[in-house]
């Protein structure tokens, strides 16, 4: 693992934030769109159901989902963006390895989705007095558990397109969005239908969201449910490591210059 | 005196040549949903050395396995069988480590498009770990020898092909690398440019010892350019050679005549024995055994044609391409 390396990686994807706006408008356009429409809707809700406490359980979901949906995009997207740009040969014909590659990306998805989050948060307390902070130290890992979420997410759907190519590309975006309901991040798993929740059990983000709701409304957490979701966690990240690898693998005996 | 020079000579003598590359018995079989649903024989079981400072060049028709040779030699392609060493490493086993040492460039590869071209190189010049300020004077020198560096802050998307092409050589060699592989560097480029491009490679081989491997479809620039040349056809190597021996294998040779009197008599003359003639004006280019000339002029001096002009071009390295392609 080299330094460097990493650094050039690192630049490669930071130096079209200076004038991409697809780019930009995933990190701060939509996010901010999302956190006016939801912030609106629940403060309806709020007043409506006479349960005020709703619109902190909607926002913190909402920023929690934009937590696996950063860290997630920065894999998948990534490596869409490199086979649009007809730049993997390039890439991969330099000294670069695959496990530099995956810690770049890992990086790059951190560090964005911290920028997202510093931008959502300040929004939210100002325009609907909600202060994510109030959950305390839960919120360490609450945030740790979704990024961990969306990374496996993330290398699942790039497996899938590293593999098959670009026609399966919208995997990219439907893949983490079929995560949505069964997460259970705006709604209690008590709203979802009973035949729908085994497949909640084996998503390890029912049980952050369901743990931050909890805490929110009735001050406390069960700490087993948030083992229960590392533990699934990193069951899920290493399956999709080795996935992706396979994946990997697989498309370079098809030759990467396929895409080109 | 004596006793030390012939020690010296014996000892250049004895100096072995050192391989920068050497592939053996390297397979290329595609599985069936790369090539329409059958498995595909792209390159078999080939095997060439690439000496240190040598320029070889791959050659072959459409199909022939050289893009596949050449990627399987940058890891972007698995080979099937086969091993590929770079000096004494095994490429399978020290990728990284030798891919430090290894750079390409092709007419058919870009660049990121939403970056400048500083940044593009920016990023591969830091790849390959040089320091910013070794990688801007390299840049400025290499681009400005390729006329591109008033275009170092353009965005790649707004390059010409041409453009795209030169920045991708300057890629190539900023890291001042130990084997470039070069596909068909000069094929969107415009003659005077492309001439360039070859002295640059030449320098760059004098200047750095730099072994390169090199295709293309111009095979007047593979005889200036390259020591040797490996011909592919249908993913085998059918020969391997200089381009002049390989051009002096071909027997034929093409007879240009200017003719005075019986232009038609002479064509029909050449084509009656099975000879490929081709008119041209007042000109006539008839393709013909070497041997067969001087009794072939004879025969046309006794037919009473006559001609002003002649012509004999000696076998190239074209007509060695066109004999072995389909």
């Amino acid at each position: 693992m080299k330094l460097y390396r990493l650094y050039a990686f690192s630049l490669r994807h930071l130096y079209p934030l200076k004038r991409d706006f697809d780019l930009l408008s995933d990190m701060i356009y939509w996010p901010i769109i999302d956190v006016l429409l939801w912030g609106i809707t629940s403060r309806w809700l709020g007043e409506a159901s006479g349960l005020t406490a709703i619109i902190a359980t909607i926002l913190t979901g909402l920023i929690l989902w934009n937590v696996i949906w950063r860290s997630q995009s920065e894999i998948s997207r990534n490596l869409i963006d490199e086979i649009w740009n007809n730049n993997l040969v390039n890439l991969f014909s330099t000294p670069l390895t695959l496990a530099e590659w995956i810690t770049g990306v890992l990086v790059l998805s951190v560090g964005k989705t911290i920028f997202t989050i510093s931008l959502l948060t300040p929004i939210v307390l100002l325009l609907y007095s909600v202060n994510i902070f109030m959950i305390g130290w839960w919120l360490i890992p609450f945030f740790v558990g979704a990024v961990m979420t969306g990374w496996w997410v993330g290398f699942i759907s790039a497996g899938i397109v590293i593999r098959y190519g670009p026609k399966v590309q919208t995997v990219v975006w439907t893949l983490p969005g079929i995560l949505l309901p069964f997460s259970v991040v705006y709604f209690p798993l008590a709203m979802l239908p009973t035949f729908l929740h085994p497949i909640s059990y084996l998503i390890p983000t029912t049980y952050i969201f369901e743990s931050m709701r909890q805490l929110l409304l009735n001050g406390f957490v069960d700490p087993p449910l948030i083992v229960l979701s590392f533990a699934l966690n990193i069951i899920y990240l290493i399956l999709a490591l080795a996935w992706f690898r396979a994946s990997f693998r697989a498309s370079l005996s098809l030759g990467l210059g396929r895409f080109n | 005196m004596h006793r030390i020079i012939h020690l010296s000579l014996h000892f250049l003598y004895t100096i072995p040549i050192m391989n920068a590359i050497t592939v053996d018995k390297l397979q290329k079989i595609y599985p069936p949903e790369r090539k329409g649903g059958q498995l595909f024989t792209a390159v078999n079981k080939i095997s060439f050395t690439l000496h240190e400072g040598e320029i070889l060049g791959l050659l072959g028709p459409n199909g022939a396995g050289k893009s596949t040779t050449i990627s399987m030699l940058l890891g972007v392609l698995t080979p099937t069988t086969g091993t590929i060493r770079y000096g004494k490493l095994d490429f399978s086993r020290h990728r990284s480590e030798i891919l430090q040492n290894v750079t390409f460039a092709s007419t058919y590869i870009s660049m990121p498009w939403r970056l400048t071209v500083m940044e593009n190189l920016t990023v591969y010049g830091m790849m390959y770990g040089l320091s910013r300020a070794e990688f801007v004077r390299r840049a400025k020198k290499f681009l400005g020898f390729f006329d591109v560096w008033s275009q170092r802050n353009k965005m790649t998307r707004q390059l010409s092909a041409g453009q795209v092409t030169r920045v991708m050589l300057a890629k190539a060699f900023i890291p001042h690398p130990k084997v470039v592989l070069l596909d068909e560097p000069t094929a969107s480029l415009d003659p005077d440019i492309a001439h360039e491009v070859r002295r640059f490679v030449l320098e760059q081989q004098r200047a750095y010892q730099t072994s390169i491997i090199y295709t293309s479809h111009n095979m007047d620039e593979v005889t200036e350019v390259c020591d040797r040349v490996v011909f592919l056809r249908r993913g085998k190597i059918i020969a391997m050679d200089t381009p002049d021996n390989l051009a002096a294998s071909i027997s034929t040779a093409r007879v240009r005549l200017q003719v005075k009197d019986g232009l038609k008599r002479t064509h029909r003359f050449a084509r009656e024995r099975g000879m490929e003639a081709k008119l041209e004006g007042r000109e006539i280019e008839i393709v013909i055994d070497e041997h067969e000339i001087a009794s072939f002029l004879n025969q046309l001096a006794k037919e009473n044609i006559s001609y002003t002009q002649i012509s004999i071009a000696k076998p190239t390295l074209e007509d060695y391409f066109l004999s072995q392609s389909d």
